[in-house]
């Protein structure tokens, strides 16, 4: 298939070294009409400094209100191949792991049925199919059943979970991250797919705190892995790394709890005082490892700037026993989210965020409601400022000599 | 919930949605809530009323929008 | 829509079982792992308690793939790695091998198709992006052209770890920030500057007037009424361009070619190691939208990265180095103007201000 439009702008990002999406894109175009137009378009947009898409709309396949991201052109005329182009998002597998024989199903269904451009992956966790007309979409999603995969969310619903790469292949995973991933992904079908939602929640699974999923940044609900016990260290391999770094100012005085000391003697440290903040472990991998009593800190609330401002995701839960919760089919974290869940449907608004919901009823509020005690974990210090709502007090004919309990 | 409840209940999730449409646009959770309060007297819960919009929704009396935020729209 | 009724449609399928996709080593020492090993920038080894050890070669792909891409790597991965690869959230590619021998052949393949071997260690990482001009209605500045103009002027510290710490960027393209932008060491970010138009006529018959209002963070948007039926009216001054109610109200755009453009945000990251994780703060506050190569974002990325690279001790992320030596310092080495656009007047932000006589002289 000949070029059909020139792209003078675009051939400029054809140069340089890094792999180029435009060539990519050229690449589609030889197997896809529609592509061809996209360049045409995006070409357009290149030379005006804007975007020439429209939002919205009516687009899914029966009986889901999710996976599919509906995107229409507002220049359909001029380039008829992107009149319809929407997303298809496809649920990856946990720790976006493959075999080449269903990623092939894969492309083959996007060159046959789209515009054979995709993402992997879009930033939620999902494989992206772009550039699909209305007309396919049913064709598509029957096809991906058939060998195992299904859509993802989007809307308001439950956005489609993902995880880190977890024990499958990371020495510092305290809990199986892929596991709890796939379980409640499965679980959680519903909700994903049947957006009854105030607007979007999304779950992400971390088994450390380096936090490969950026959780705390951007779920609503963190579940960043942690220990209970010490610090598994090889005092061997300690004098080793010494003799190759400074110990004391890459490792120890890092410490944000200098909670380490290194002497002759060996590396101690006092566990009770780590914050499990993994720098000692990222530094010297081959000598120090997370404990065996591993589990992970639920966290809550983190979202973009839309609409009250941005937030990062704070401590719910400190210790979450993973292991123990598995054995029972994840039911106390399914317990424990349909609590969260329904104080969300009863009093949060159209578009407001859990966390958004939080700040505007306050956290002492929420917690009450979802049944859990305030504890110093929560917080990185108690209130400063003294405009305590105390909620009761007592009568001098009552009560005599005892404090309420505000 | 009987059948015949079951029957009014979708009926009158489909008259909502037909009443304002071009108006208001129903969230699933709207939907919800106005039913709940509707069918008071007949002990219809939540789950109820989601079954309801989800048989609606796969047999195609229903379909999902999206304007910034999901809602229950009548097909085409 | 095809005819599906008196066939039974089967749904909810959900994921694909990941048990199917894992490599036979992987599935043998799955929780077993003990270390690992950093061998190159674009290969390291994880090694079992069991002995067992498994290789990790990592490719740099530009996220927005053809099938033929796809197709490329699985050709790879059945040729040296039993079909086995997985993706990385950062969109590199890596191939799971049990036998070294494999990995010099590969990385050579690789080479072949033109694609960057790195992306592992004190390196820059490759860029989380979202969709831009190709893809989104609310874009302020195109995803895949900025980062594909970094990704070449930065290719050097992809491949080869020359920096203290490792540098994520993100990038972008409006507020909605679908890429986790706002904890990134540098962060691209798109912004419209001029308030949405106002298109009474599609207002009235598009728009759901409450939820138009609602949508507004600084209750810019106020009721109105428009040839008699409702309507609403802007407050300019409170707009901070967020976009937010175009998404759900088609009849205010806000894109607007002279004025939108991108601004860069500094020193935030997500993960727990020593400080705790924090948001980007604001470096540079408007650069221009110059396509297809945006030269002045790509140097003021590089300035940053330069200045960090002269600057930081082994081991500081950005946002620490900045810490360390205080932000009077940051905007005078770089050059960047600091002001008034960049002291927070936004709810609670007064929180930023410096209430201490703490001021390095
Ligand atoms: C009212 C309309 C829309 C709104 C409010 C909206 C909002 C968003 C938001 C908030 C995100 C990031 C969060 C997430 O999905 O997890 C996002 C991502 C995305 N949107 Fe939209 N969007 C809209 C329409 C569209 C349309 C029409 C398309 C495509 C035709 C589209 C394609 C995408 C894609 C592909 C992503 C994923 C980006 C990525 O993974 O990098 N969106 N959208
Ligand atoms: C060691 C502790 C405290 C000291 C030394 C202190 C001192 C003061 C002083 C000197 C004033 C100015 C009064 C005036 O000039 O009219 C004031 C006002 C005030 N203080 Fe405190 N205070 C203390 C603790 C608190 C606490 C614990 C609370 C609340 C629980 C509180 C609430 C207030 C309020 C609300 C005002 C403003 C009253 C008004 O102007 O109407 N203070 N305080
Ligand atoms: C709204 C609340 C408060 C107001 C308006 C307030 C006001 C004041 C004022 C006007 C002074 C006198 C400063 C001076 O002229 O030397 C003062 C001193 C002081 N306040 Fe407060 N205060 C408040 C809350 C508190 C709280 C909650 C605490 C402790 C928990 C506190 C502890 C003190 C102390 C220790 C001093 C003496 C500080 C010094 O002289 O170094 N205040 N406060
Ligand atoms: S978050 Fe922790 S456990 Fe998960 S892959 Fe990253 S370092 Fe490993
Ligand atoms: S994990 Fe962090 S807090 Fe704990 S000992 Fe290591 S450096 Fe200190
Ligand atoms: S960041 Fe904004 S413009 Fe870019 S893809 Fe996401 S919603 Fe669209
Ligand atoms: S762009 Fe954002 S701040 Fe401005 S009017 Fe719209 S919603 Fe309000």
């Amino acid at each position: 298939m000949g070029k059909k439009y020139e792209t003078p702008l675009l051939d400029e990002l054809k140069k340089g070294k890094w792999p180029s999406f435009v060539a990519e894109m050229e690449r589609a175009a030889e197997t896809s009409e529609m592509t061809g137009d996209l360049l045409g378009q995006v070409e357009q947009s290149y030379k005006e400094k804007m975007g020439h898409w429209k939002h919205g709309g009516m687009v899914g396949v029966k009986g889901y209100g999710s996976g599919i991201v509906g995107r229409f052109s507002d220049l359909p005329e001029k380039y008829p191949g992107v009149k319809e182009f929407h997303t298809v998002r496809i649920n990856q597998p946990s720790g976006f792991f493959y075999k080449s024989d269903s990623l092939r199903k894969i492309v083959d269904i996007g060159e046959k049925h789209a515009s054979s451009l995709f993402n992997f992956h879009g930033s939620t966790g999902d494989i992206q199919i772009l550039g699909v007309k209305t007309s396919e979409l049913e064709t598509i999603f029957q096809q991906l059943v058939s060998f195992g995969f299904d859509l993802g969310g989007s809307g308001s619903a439950l956005r489609t979970p993902s995880c880190c790469v977890g024990m499958a292949r990371c020495e510092f995973a305290n809990y199986d991250a892929m596991h709890i991933c796939y379980n409640i992904t499965q679980a959680f079908q519903d909700e994903m797919h049947r957006p009854i939602f105030n607007y979007k929640f999304k779950f992400k699974f971390s088994g450390c705190g380096n936090d490969c999923t950026a959780s705390i940044a951007r779920a609503d609900m963190s579940i960043i892995g942690t220990w209970k016990d010490n610090i598994r260290i090889d005092q061997g391999m300690v004098k080793e790394y010494a003799k190759k770094m400074n110990l004391h100012k890459y490792v120890t005085s890092k410490c944000p709890t200098k909670c380490m000391n290194y002497s002759d003697t060996g590396l101690e440290i006092d566990d009770s005082n780590c914050s499990k903040c993994m720098h000692c472990i990222n530094v010297m991998p081959k000598a120090l490892r997370p404990g065996i009593k591993g589990g992970a800190t639920i966290l809550l609330g983190s979202k973009a700037p839309m609409v009250s401002g941005p937030r990062l995701s704070m401590v719910l839960v400190p210790f979450y026993d993973v292991a123990e919760d598995a054995k029972n089919g994840y039911q106390w974290f399914k317990d424990f989210v349909g609590k969260i869940w329904e104080f969300w449907d009863e009093y949060g608004v159209n578009r407001e965020r859990i966390g958004e919901l939080i700040q505007r009823v306050g956290i002492g509020n929420f917690l009450e409601a979802i049944g859990l005690e305030p504890l110093p974990e929560m917080v990185s210090s108690p209130r400063g400022n003294p405009f305590v709502l105390y909620e009761d007090y007592v009568e001098a004919d009552e009560g005599q000599g005892e404090s309420p309990q505000g | 919930m009987t059948d015949e409840t079951k029957a009014q209940l979708e009926e009158a999730i489909v008259n909502l949605i037909r009443e304002f449409v071009n108006r208001k646009r129903f969230k699933p959770g709207d939907v919800v809530k106005e039913m709940e309060v509707k069918f008071s007297a007949s002990d219809v819960t939540k789950d109820d009323v989601k079954s309801a919009i989800r048989e609606l929704t796969d047999s195609g009396r229903l379909i999902y929008g999206y304007a910034g935020g999901s809602f229950l729209s009548l097909p085409e | 829509m095809p005819d599906v009724s008196g066939t039974k449609r089967i749904t909810d399928v959900g994921p694909h079982d990941y048990h199917d996709f894992l490599h036979p080593v992987i599935k043998n020492n799955y929780g077993k792992w003990k270390y690992h090993e950093i061998l190159s920038t674009a290969h390291m080894v994880h090694v079992s308690e069991t002995g067992d050890k498994i290789y990790s070669v990592r490719v740099g792909s530009p996220r927005l793939v053809s099938g033929s891409f796809i197709k490329d790597l699985c050709d790879l991965a059945d040729k040296y790695s039993e079909g086995y690869l997985r993706f990385t959230t950062r969109n590199n590619v890596e191939f799971l091998l049990d036998k070294e021998d494999n990995i010099e052949p590969l990385m050579n393949d690789i080479k072949k198709l033109n694609l960057p071997l790195g992306g592992i260690g004190n390196v820059v990482a490759n860029i989380v992006h979202t969709q831009g001009w190709i893809h989104c209605h609310t874009a302020a500045s195109d995803a895949s052209g900025v980062t594909k103009s970094l990704m070449d002027d930065l290719y050097e510290y992809y491949i080869d770890a020359k920096l203290p710490a490792k540098v994520r960027i993100a990038f972008a393209c409006c507020l909605n920030m679908c890429g986790a932008v706002h904890c990134s060491d540098i962060a691209v970010l798109g912004i419209h500057r001029r308030p949405p138009k106002l298109l009474s006529d599609k207002i009235i018959n598009l728009c759901e007037i409450p939820s138009t209002i609602a949508s507004c963070p600084t209750n810019a948007i106020r009721p109105d009424t428009y040839n008699g039926k409702p309507s609403v009216k802007l407050i300019e001054e409170a707009c901070v361009f967020c976009g937010n109610c175009f998404t759900v109200c088609p009849g205010m755009p806000i894109s607007d070619p002279l004025n939108d453009g991108v601004s860069i945000w500094v020193g935030g990251k997500v993960s727990n190691a020593r400080t705790k994780p924090s948001f980007s703060k604001l470096a540079v506050s408007y650069l221009e939208n110059d396509p297809p190569r945006w030269p002045k974002v790509v140097e003021a990325v590089k300035t940053i990265l330069d200045a960090y690279k002269n600057g930081a001790e082994k081991g500081e992320r950005v946002g620490e180095w900045i810490e360390r030596i205080g932000w009077p310092k940051f905007f005078k080495i770089t050059g960047f103007k600091f002001t008034k656009y960049h002291i927070d007047d936004f709810r609670l932000g007064e929180a930023t201000m410096n209430y201490s006589a703490q001021v390095r002289q």
